[in-house]
């Protein structure tokens, strides 16, 4: 590695160094409390797979250069020069932990793994070496945002040619329209992903609800932060901002993805509008009593995957327990306490990365596959796309004979007048 | 397959999830030459912004978009 570069990329690590960061890089006793809390290491048993290891790697170039004695005395200082091997380690180190923050809850001083491999990642994207798809899926958001125009009537098209699936999950009333788009004073937009699923059951919802909302014009999903390119993360979630500015909404309802939900929740600033999982908003409509779902729909034994982003990291935990008891006599917890729950394997980037990662996440979640086994539900509900995808594909390798299911599918399937 | 447009290869795309559609184009035009035609056949109705946003930013050419009822296909030019 030139110095040039060399200069550049420690540019990069010193614009991540506030103080919480300096606080994570430095306070590690290594106690090893973290070892057994990683669903990875737990899973396949390697040492490189433990949060204080994963750390350390970002942690030693840290000492070689920001700290005296890592640059005047290495081997005292256990510092390490950033090299080709060293952005290897950390490509393998940032891009095997799905950011789930399970170490966190564990570690004694709150030492925030994903916010140290958020440093790894942009050393990555420095040295032109981190996963091509995750930047190419960030830049095609930032396009979108840019020439809506362009590609607003071939959107509006395809809108349309699902508003029959819509009416027959929840009938309308004559003249209203089955999926809004572009209405302004609306009180809700409604922020899906590129596929159906992600829009007919939410839209049937919000109709049955008498809701006044609107869909967006653009993707939840933000594959700035999966990357961990800060300025491509605040473009994409700017699109949606700026449009919920332009329509004068009072809430922003993001769809079952955990990433899109934690980064418009914790990165979006203050705003005139809220900001709820659309799990908190099922679970409101059905307290108030503007929705009625019948028990009787959802038939055997049911347990629900907390998604990290939502639950363990941004606290919607009750909500959807709550929308469950309204769904099923037969529900079962995956663990005692939903905050400890393991990851699905899933997170960071690492489904998006599609095939090239599979047979990783396959190996890396069996601590997964035994938690859901041992529930005998039939069952398993989740409430984020990159979850319901791992948990799919586990289901599949692993021959674990369940039914994944998505928890507003359930609701919507569950409606009655 | 489009009459006018001689395709190489065909992707079926229908039901994936998020972001898989734009993942496996992503990599799958790369399985033919330059110049050359792939059709991706797709049910996601956001995959009509998705798309053309993917073709500007890789530096990719969809030649023509076909709708039928809820099956979208796009004919891809690979250009790089």
């Amino acid at each position: 590695m030139d110095k040039k570069t060399r200069d550049d990329l420690l540019k990069l690590f010193q614009s991540k160094l506030n103080e919480a960061m300096r606080f994570y890089l430095e306070t590690c006793t290594r106690c090893g409390v973290c070892t057994e809390a990683c669903h990875v290491h737990a899973s396949m048993g390697q040492v490189r797979y433990i949060a204080a290891y994963r750390s350390e790697i970002v942690r030693r170039l840290y000492k070689k250069y920001f700290k005296g004695r890592g640059k005047f005395w290495p081997s005292v200082g256990e510092a390490k020069e950033l090299s080709e091997i060293a952005l290897d380690e950390l490509f393998d180190a940032a891009y095997s932990c799905t950011g789930c923050r399970r170490c966190m809850v564990y570690c004694p001083f709150g030492i925030d793994t994903q916010q140290l491999m958020s440093i790894a990642k942009l050393l990555l994207i420095g040295a032109n070496t981190e996963p091509e798809i995750l930047t190419l899926l960030a830049d095609t958001s930032i396009e979108k945002g840019k020439s809506l125009e362009l590609f607003k009537e071939g959107f509006l098209e395809g809108i349309k040619r699902l508003e029959a699936d819509v009416l027959e999950k929840w009938q309308t009333e004559a003249g209203t329209t089955a999926i809004p788009v572009d209405v302004e004073g609306a009180d809700l937009l409604y922020v899906a992903l590129a596929g159906a699923h992600s829009i007919i059951p939410a839209a049937a919802v919000f109709n049955a609800a008498g809701e006044n909302w609107a869909l967006s014009f653009f993707e939840a999903v933000n594959f700035g932060a999966f990357v961990g390119d800060p300025t491509k993360t605040k473009l994409i979630l700017d699109r949606i901002v700026n449009e919920a500015k332009r329509l004068k909404i009072k809430e922003v309802c993001i769809c079952e993805c955990g990433t899109a939900y934690r980064v418009m929740k914790q990165l979006a600033g203050k705003q005139p509008f809220k900001v709820s999982a659309i799990t908190e908003v099922h679970a409101r409509y059905l307290k108030e009593g503007r929705i009625k779902v019948d028990k009787s729909k959802l038939n055997g034994a049911v347990t629900y995957h907390d998604p990290c982003q939502i639950a363990r990291n941004a606290g919607v935990i009750d909500e959807p327990r709550y929308i469950l008891q309204h769904l099923t006599d037969n529900f079962r917890e995956l663990t005692d306490d939903p905050r400890y729950n393991w990851c699905c394997g899933g997170g960071g980037g690492l489904v998006a990365m599609g095939e090239d990662t599979l047979d990783f996440r396959m190996k890396s979640s069996k601590v997964k596959v035994d938690q859901v086994k041992a529930t005998g539900a039939n069952i398993l509900a989740t409430a984020c796309e990159n979850c319901h995808t791992q948990l799919s594909n586990l289901n599949d390798h692993y021959d674990m004979g369940v039914n994944v299911q998505f928890l507003s599918s359930l609701v919507a399937d569950a409606l009655v007048r | 397959m489009s009459d006018e447009i001689q395709v190489i290869k065909v992707f079926d795309l229908k039901g994936l999830a998020c972001p898989m559609p734009v993942v496996k184009v992503s990599k799958g035009i790369k399985e033919v030459e330059v110049g050359q035609v792939i059709e991706a056949q797709t049910t996601d109705p956001g995959s009509l912004s998705d798309f053309p946003a993917w073709a500007k930013t890789s530096g990719n050419e969809i030649v023509k978009t076909e709708q039928e009822d809820k099956l979208i296909k796009f004919y891809i030019k690979r250009l790089v």
